[in-house]
């Protein structure tokens, strides 16, 4: 099952630029703390003054679930899986895995990277390492 | 009196409660729900509404109801209005609010009032609780993955109790089975034919570990209580339901890493505080009404709350301890599950009926202690009250 598209907007700006580019990018700040890419402050300090940098896009599965569509006439129906990814870097980001129907928990993943449809920015999803 | 403390008689009690008809019907606005409910909260206690100068306001998720409430219910010279959100918590923090403005005199009638009608004529019920826009920003990348809705992120926290503790998807489908049986003898309940483990397991998936069985109704409706004095409530008609103690708890870890995640909720404090509030241990409750999105909702908040052991939710549902007949006397209108869906109001209104002994067929013998919670968010707002039986 494929990725839907998504726009960007003021906050999601340069995070789009990164994943057009093949980052994942992440919030560091001046302590060498790294928080998600949403953090308005650090989580682990506090402070505002965040930067943008690129994470390695390795991690490991915490959770998982396959989200099923509403069956079609026939019975059928979509199942996409979804995960929370921690980041080797600490950060958990919530995705699309793809590759994969049944995963484990600590399951190692990386990052790739599609462009869902023509006016769509780039999605990141993950899928076995 | 002694200043800085409230008299004996600004003890906050519960003295009316209101509920419209709930479920599928159409044709009143979220709005119209909520004034009817108040309406009908303040005919309960026998007040007159121009007695009431408070009001607190809490929408649901079609954002129908309003400061304008005030309006259609004609008040005039409020001492206290507000519209409260802390999604499925909001009903305990606003009777936790009305409590305080009671004790301190800032108010001494505060109606609390929600209204919500997602399901609309020609629309499905998942539309309702779905995308509407086209996906954009941080929330638009997660439509994009798949995650809309509270169903998948529930899912995610649920597997990861199943990881941690083993607990499995038949476990889950104990308290459905559980909750049915109740519903079948409340009269407002929207699902009252009785169900199977084997119904649960055959129900199709929504959201892995989720099935059909697991997940909370959607429901129209409008529901409302009524807070004052004890001392105002003593020649009202109905018995006045002493709110005993109240807590929140707030935890800030909404999607991000959180090692408790799934495994242990803001249910810990926030029980703690309306416990320790109340003078009471989890011993002492003989009713318990939690909020229900989920099977695993009322899972997890049954370790949290302490009426079992963390990671012993699983045996604990699965060892004939809920439903009628049971030991835990829990969830006796259905929940959100098999009852009706309105936010904390669903938990709320099931509380106030057990502790003034109306609940008819399904009435607890004991009742002088009950539990309240409300969690909203994705686990990530808690409210709790304690409840005393009604005098
Ligand atoms: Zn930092």
């Amino acid at each position: 099952m494929s990725l839907g598209p998504v726009s960007r907007n003021d906050e999601t700006a340069a995070f789009f630029d990164g994943t057009a580019r093949g980052e994942l990018l992440l919030r560091t700040c001046p302590s060498g703390h790294w928080s998600e890419p949403e953090a308005a402050c650090c989580t682990t300090c506090g402070v505002t003054d965040l930067s943008w940098s690129a994470s390695k896009g390795t991690g490991r599965v915490v959770s998982w679930s396959a989200v099923h569509g509403r069956p079609r006439d026939d019975g059928s129906a979509d199942r996409r899986v979804i995960a929370v990814v921690e980041l080797d870097e600490g950060p958990w980001w919530w995705t699309a895995l793809q590759d994969v129907e049944q995963p484990s928990e600590g399951l190692r993943v990386q990052v790739a990277f599609t462009v869902p449809a023509e006016d769509s920015e780039t999605v990141p999803y993950f899928v076995p390492a | 009196m002694t200043p800085g403390h409230a008299s004996p008689g600004r003890r906050p009690v519960i003295a009316g409660l209101g509920l419209t008809d709930v479920g599928k019907f159409f044709g009143r606005s979220a709005a119209q729900l909520a004034a009817e409910a108040a309406r009908l909260a303040v005919a309960d206690a026998g007040l007159e509404l121009a007695e009431v100068d408070g009001l607190l306001v809490s929408a649901g998720v079609t954002r129908g109801v309003n400061l304008s409430l005030h309006r259609d219910l004609g008040l005039t010279d409020l001492a206290l209005l507000s519209e409260m959100q802390a999604f499925g918590a909001t009903a305990g923090a606003m009777v936790a609010h009305a409590s305080m403005a009671i004790t301190s005199g800032t108010a001494k009638a505060v109606l609390c009032v929600f209204g919500d009608d997602p399901l609309k004529e020609g629309r499905s019920a998942s539309a309702a609780y779905g995308p509407r826009r086209t996906p954009s920003g941080w929330r638009g990348l997660l439509t994009s993955a798949g995650i809309s809705g509270a169903n998948p992120l529930y899912a995610l926290a649920a597997r990861r109790h199943m990881q941690r503790f083993g607990t499995t998807t038949e476990q889950l489908g104990h308290i459905a089975v559980a909750q049915r049986k109740w519903a079948a003898m409340n009269p407002a309940a929207q699902m009252k034919d009785p169900i199977t483990l084997a119904d649960h397991e055959a129900s199709r998936w929504v959201a892995e570990p989720f099935r059909l069985l697991d997940c909370c109704l959607v429901s129209n409706g409008g529901a409302a209580v009524l807070v004052t004095s004890a001392e105002r409530a003593e020649d009202l008609r109905q018995p006045a339901v002493p709110v005993l103690g109240w807590g929140q708890s707030h935890p800030g870890h909404l999607q991000r890493h959180h090692d408790d995640f799934g495994l242990v909720t803001g249910a810990v404090r926030s029980g703690r505080a309306a416990m320790g509030m109340a003078g009471i241990t989890v011993q002492d409750v003989d009713v318990v009404e939690l909020y229900d999105c989920y099977t695993y909702t009322v899972l997890v908040s049954l370790e949290d709350y302490g009426f079992c052991g963390k990671g012993e939710g699983g045996a604990f549902a699965a060892s004939g301890a809920l439903g009628p007949g049971g030991t835990l006397r829990l969830n006796t209108g259905g929940g959100q599950l098999s009852g009706f869906y309105l936010w904390g109001m669903t938990p709320l209104h099931e509380a106030v009926l057990q502790a003034r002994g109306q609940a008819g067929e399904r009435q607890s013998p004991e009742h002088e202690v009950v539990l309240v919670s409300g969690n909203g968010g994705v686990l990530d707002h808690h409210a709790t009250l304690v409840l005393g039986g009604a005098a």
